[in-house]
């Protein structure tokens, strides 16, 4: 059983599309409320911190909105990792799969959103006459970064999630608390400098500050900040795999 | 200590191995244990495992011996059939051997492709088609899209659905899901069969259908691993028995010797 890898393959694509079409099914606008959730919530943000932090950054719905896709992939992505052993309890429980095809489904399957909100950010920019650099390109590096994060994360959640069903709560507020140390819609100038070190700290920060430089700013990324987010993104990969591989088979026997 | 007993597990591994190999075993149980720790007292929130810890009242979990020393072995094309009473551990051996389970302790050795018939249609999506389904199922079983597109045509026409397989599974029947499900789940050429009890879904033309394919991928030489409650049904298929109580291995031999044996043990009982 699951000997190949295009066996895996084929389920992970199965997998990911059962997710898709069950997201979209019973709505009217189907695909489309990918494109209008951030597209709104884009809108009311702008509305209001734009009167508050307008004059201090140039072209603000780019600016947000760019941090924003990022961090909606890392939050939903890691969530879905989270909740991706309970979900398909029932089935895990009756035939054998390996578990973690479904934690690579849940991620696989907000990477796709994640794309799709690329139009966002591409149609925003167009409209609000943004410049387009082709520095862009090298925001592939960040984001192929935050995956490997966002994998390891996702594998250390799954397994905690099983044995103990309140780290889903207590993880909801660590990414709340994350969210507002990545300065999504405030400039970091406005901090504290003594607590900008901790925002230096968060990679998420640095994964949003790489794309902006490449996508926003036209210039490489900063060196130093993308090196702190590989050394974190590959130490929590291989923490994930490890925690992952020990307890994997125990985790039938939790759900 | 527990490493010791790993280094010790790996190398005995590989004698097994060894002596598998040469004397045709395709199944090889070791001294399989199966533990379940009881739900009511299992610690399942960060809260309260903080909490005992403080508290030092960690000591939790009563566990039930679900399989208790388990050891027997199949040899290439023997029909095994597994008597018990219900809550025997039949059904847990069962997951133990599909690798859905990871057993306490003891080793457990199979070689070959392995189709396990134990939940037909886990894993079927209710809003999918029949037709998506198939795929969706197919790659639970780890089947390929190649092979699976092959066999569309016979699945659909095995599973006598006819144009229903392009509506959604939660409109099917029981019946049919089953029906489609057991279409499926057949389609492998396995050399170990494990069944649970699914001779017999649908109706009366389908069970005839059913089982007349079971026995035909029965008779091309394939292991069989079966739980039935059945006399007349393992006495017909099976040519070796084992006989499981509360855990434990009570009798293994020639069928007819065990049923006998587990036939009396029942009557007595009454």
């Amino acid at each position: 059983m699951f000997d190949t890898i295009s066996e895996k393959k084929f389920l992970l694509r199965q997998l990911v599309k059962r997710d898709l079409t069950s997201k979209y099914k019973d709505s009217v606008l189907g695909i489309l409320w990918s494109f209008f959730n951030p597209l709104l919530i884009m809108l009311v943000f702008t509305a209001i911190f734009s009167m508050l932090f307008g004059k201090n950054i140039e072209n603000f719905p780019v600016y947000f909105l760019s941090g924003r896709i990022i961090y909606d992939f890392y939050n939903s992505a890691t969530k879905g990792a989270m909740r991706s052993m309970k979900r398909n309890a029932s089935l895990l429980k009756k035939i054998y799969v390996p578990k973690y095809m479904f934690t690579i489904s849940a991620v696989c399957y907000e990477f796709v959103n994640f794309l799709i909100s690329f139009i966002i950010l591409f149609g925003v920019m167009l409209i609000t006459g943004a410049q387009f650099h082709l520095t862009s390109i090298f925001a592939v590096i960040p984001i192929l970064l935050l995956v490997i994060l966002i994998f390891g994360a996702g594998l250390i959640l799954a397994v905690c999630n099983t044995y103990f069903s309140d780290v889903g709560y207590l993880y909801d507020v660590f990414a709340l608390i994350l969210m507002y140390a990545s300065a999504l819609f405030y400039p970091i100038e406005i901090v504290p400098a003594k607590v900008q070190m901790i925002f230096t700290l968060n990679p998420l920060y640095s994964a949003i500050t790489c794309f902006r430089e490449c996508v926003v700013y036209g210039v490489l990324p900063n060196m130093s900040t993308l090196l702190y987010l590989a050394a974190f993104a590959f130490t929590l990969f291989g923490v994930g795999v490890l925690l992952f591989s020990i307890y994997e088979k125990k985790l039938a026997l939790e759900l | 200590m527990k490493i010791l007993n790993k280094i010790k597990n790996y190398i005995t591994h590989d004698e097994v191995n060894v002596a598998a190999l040469e004397d045709n075993v395709v199944v090889n149980v070791e001294h399989v244990t199966m533990e379940f720790k009881i739900t009511k007292d299992k610690i399942d929130t960060l809260k309260e495992y903080v909490i005992r810890t403080i508290k030092r009242n960690k000591k939790e979990k009563e566990k039930v011996r679900v399989l208790d020393d388990i050891t027997f072995k199949v040899y290439k094309g023997d029909k095994l059939g597994i008597l018990g009473f219900n809550g025997a551990g039949k059904s847990t051996l069962l997951k133990v051997l599909a690798g859905i389970y990871e057993p306490t302790s003891g080793n457990i050795e199979i070689k070959g492709k392995v189709a396990p018939l134990l939940e037909l249609g886990a894993g079927f999506d209710k809003n999918y088609t029949g037709r998506n389904n198939i795929y969706l199922n197919g790659a639970f079983l780890s089947m390929e899209k190649d092979f699976l597109n092959e066999k569309f045509n016979e699945i659909v026409e095995f599973s006598e659905l006819g144009e229903y397989i392009e509506y959604p599974v939660k409109n099917y029947s029981s019946g049919m899901r089953a029906k489609l499900g057991f279409s499926i789940a057949t389609l492998v050429e396995p050399d170990i069969l494990i069944v649970d009890e699914i001779l017999s879904v649908g109706d009366i033309k389908f069970r005839k259908k059913s089982s007349e394919k079971i026995n035909e991928m029965m008779s091309e030489g394939v292991t069989v691993l079966l739980v039935s409650h059945s006399i007349g049904q393992i006495r017909r298929i099976c040519d070796k028995c084992i006989w499981i109580d509360n855990g434990k291995l009570v009798m293994q031999g020639d069928v007819d010797e065990v049923c006998d044996a587990y036939v009396a043990n029942a009557e007595g009982e009454k």
